[in-house]
């Protein structure tokens, strides 16, 4: 047998990058509406071209292009960087359970979306500058007050510290949403929907924001694999093998709330994806920060589009909030996983 | 055979009784506040009968519906509480506001003493009605859910604060609206609206079936392009484009900044090929005027006739 290597070689990104694609485009054909493949091909060949739209084609530009690409690709790319969030604070906090939404970092971003949208705090010229920055920030001073209370109570912050204050500071903003909502009355009575993810209406430039961010805030938390790697043995190991823990830990958990913040100012709270993918991908890859980070963000584009997918169509004409099919999907998988790992551990 | 005439005899007394009995439940609706010793017996949606002394002059409503109807009958001073929501009239904002709806709490309702509280079927408990009715306060619960029910719940709340005359000439007026917008309805050209109920931005929602917009659409010859769905509902972009409504009627609040409702839906990527878009063929009703059972369902009706049929 061949020995592992520690990274990916081209080959295999290669492969990832194929699966994606196919689930992309699987995506792409299918949809509330239902376009015949040959229309999709043609359309999507026109529009690549530049060329002139037939009169004909029109309506199905209009769902194919306008409406139903760009909510595939943001969703592709949050699934992206949600898992590869989950991921590195798994690594980060020797935590299988770490993720935004148990953490609570996801709701405290929601809380600061909220906040934006009910007393209408805007940026000039940037139409939803004023709630990525309030969810990016409050997704940042969530994650830091989740976990200085944490290693007051427990230094080593062990699974089940972190999870109860993160459940705990959920609840505590949740009730602080609900409060907003209360207090703005009307205007925001539409959010509670909003607040189960809901990716309908997504553009191009949402998407190009997205890629933006994961850019900027993916490839420093990419680069920090190695270091990863010694975290998730221990704190304390990573100190003693050389790496600059508070630097390593600050730049993750800066990027990591950065991710969640902008995901959720544009899409809502997504549950699960970043707790589940990673996991999954962990059977394939072994625990290596160098191949889980980067399969990580290819199986939760997956994931993310397929849950979108069902959610799309499931019900039609309705659609379903992408919430509901990955909390309903990822707890039960996430259950599998746990089952099945603990007896692999006991026999 | 004098066994069979029996059985026979037997069924068509039971069918007697069983339509008798029948004839007896049948609550009916022009009835409403017929003194009968002097008392006030008024029957509810739920076939309950509440007995007053004389009309209510301490009531509390808890539906916006309800509310409007009170005040359009002129009783709005026997109004000593009302629910949350209740946002119409203005004077109504006056009144001492209470929660309502799955938050309905018993001490506000309670300490307003009233005579009669006015409310919904749908989230109240057995257990809160039978409180309130222990405490000597009568319920009287009214659900509309079409326009017939409306009218229904009007004589209803009429006979309550002693106003029957202006309930039927409330009910007439209705009548009289909604039979000159029908007029256009056999034109042979089907028309197709879409009701909007939460913008793109917040996730779509959609008025469908069983819904007063899709009834007063019906009404004036327009087909929802969301009748297969029923209630309020979250819908896909896709089949609002697909689906291609030459009306569109958004209810989204408007706060004064900012882009209007309407202009914000002209200006969603690839809704400007829509029919409705194209022709600026929107209509924004900002006070829920045909999403409540009430009074001003016929001028929203109006509102929405004119767009579709006015410049013709």
């Amino acid at each position: 047998m061949k020995p592992r290597t520690e990274k990916f070689r081209i080959c295999e990104y290669a492969i990832l990058t194929a699966v994606t694609a196919t689930v992309f485009l699987l995506c792409t054909c299918m949809g509330s509406v239902s376009i015949a493949l040959s229309d999709t091909v043609r359309v999507i060949g026109l529009q690549l071209r530049g060329a002139a739209i037939p009169e004909a084609l029109q309506s199905t530009v209009n769902i194919l292009w306008t409406v139903r690409i760009p909510r595939v690709i943001c969703v592709a790319l949050s699934g992206a960087a949600l898992s590869l969030c989950g991921g590195a604070m798994q690594g980060l906090l020797k935590n299988p359970l770490a993720d935004g939404s148990t953490l609570g970092v996801s709701s405290g971003a929601s809380l600061g979306a909220v906040i934006a949208i009910a007393f209408g705090i805007q940026i000039p010229g940037f139409a939803m500058g004023g709630t990525m920055i309030l969810s990016v920030g409050f997704a940042f001073l969530s994650l830091l007050l989740i976990l200085s209370a944490a290693y007051k109570l427990d230094a080593s912050l062990s699974t089940s510290t972190v999870v109860l204050i993160g459940v705990i500071y959920s609840m505590f903003t949740s009730s602080l949403i609900n409060l907003v909502i209360t207090f703005a009355g009307d205007k925001v009575r539409n959010i509670t929907f909003w607040t189960m993810g809901s990716l309908q209406g997504s553009t191009y430039a949402n998407a190009a924001f997205l890629a933006g961010a994961l850019v900027v805030f993916g490839l420093p938390v990419l680069t920090r694999a190695g270091e990863l790697n010694a975290f998730s043995v221990g704190e304390d190991n990573a100190r003693n093998v050389g790496v600059n823990v508070k630097s390593v830990k600050m730049v993750v958990l800066v990027c990591v709330s950065a991710l969640i913040g902008v995901c959720v100012s544009i899409g809502g709270t997504i549950g699960f994806v970043g707790l589940v993918t990673p996991h999954m991908t962990r059977f394939l890859t072994g625990p290596n920060h160098r191949k889980l980070l980067p399969a990580s963000m290819f199986f939760g584009a997956c994931f993310l589009m397929a849950a979108d997918l069902v959610a799309r169509t499931m019900l039609r004409p309705l659609d379903l909030p992408i919430g509901v099919v990955t909390s309903f999907v990822g707890s039960l998988t996430f259950l599998a996983i746990f089952y099945s790992s603990r007896r692999e551990r006991a026999s | 055979m004098r066994k069979g005439n029996k059985i026979v005899a037997a069924a068509l007394l039971l069918a007697l009784t069983v339509f008798a009995l029948w004839g007896c439940g049948s609550p009916g609706g022009s009835q409403q506040g017929e003194r009968t010793d002097g008392a006030l017996v008024v029957t509810d949606m739920k076939g309950r009968e509440i007995v007053l002394d004389a009309p209510a002059s301490r009531v509390v409503a808890l539906t916006a519906s309800d509310c409007e109807i009170i005040y359009a009958l002129g009783a709005g001073d026997c109004l000593v509480g009302r629910g949350e929501y209740c946002n119409y009239p203005e004077e109504a904002l006056q009144v001492t506001e209470v929660s309502s709806g799955t938050e309905t709490n018993l001490e506000q309702i309670l300490a307003l003493q009233p005579e009669v509280v006015v409310m919904n079927a749908m989230d109240q408990s057995e257990e809160q009605v039978e409180a309130l009715e222990k405490a000597g306060i009568q319920v009287v619960i009214n659900a509309a859910s079409t326009i017939e029910e409306t009218y229904r719940s009007m004589e209803i709340i009429g006979a309550l604060v002693g106003r029957e005359e202006e309930a039927s000439a409330m009910i007439d007026s209705m009548k009289q609206a909604f039979a000159e917008v029908a007029e256009h309805r056999e034109d042979g050209e089907e028309r197709t609206v879409y009701f909007e109920v939460s913008p793109l931005e917040w996730g779509l929602w959609a008025a469908g079936d069983n819904t007063f917009m899709n009834e007063v659409a019906e009404m004036m010859g327009l087909t929802n392009i969301f009748k297969d769905v029923d209630g309020w509902a979250a819908v896909s972009e896709e089949q609002v484009l697909q689906r291609n409504p030459d009306y569109i009627v958004t209810v989204a609040m408007y706060f004064g900044e900012g882009v209007t409702p309407v202009e914000e839906i002209m200006s969603r990527p690839g809704w400007e090929e829509l029919t409705a878009v194209k022709n600026g063929k929107l209509l924004n009703l900002q006070n829920d005027e045909l999403s409540r059972p009430g009074p001003r369902l016929a001028e929203g009706a109006k509102l929405l006739y004119e767009m579709v049929y006015g410049e013709e």
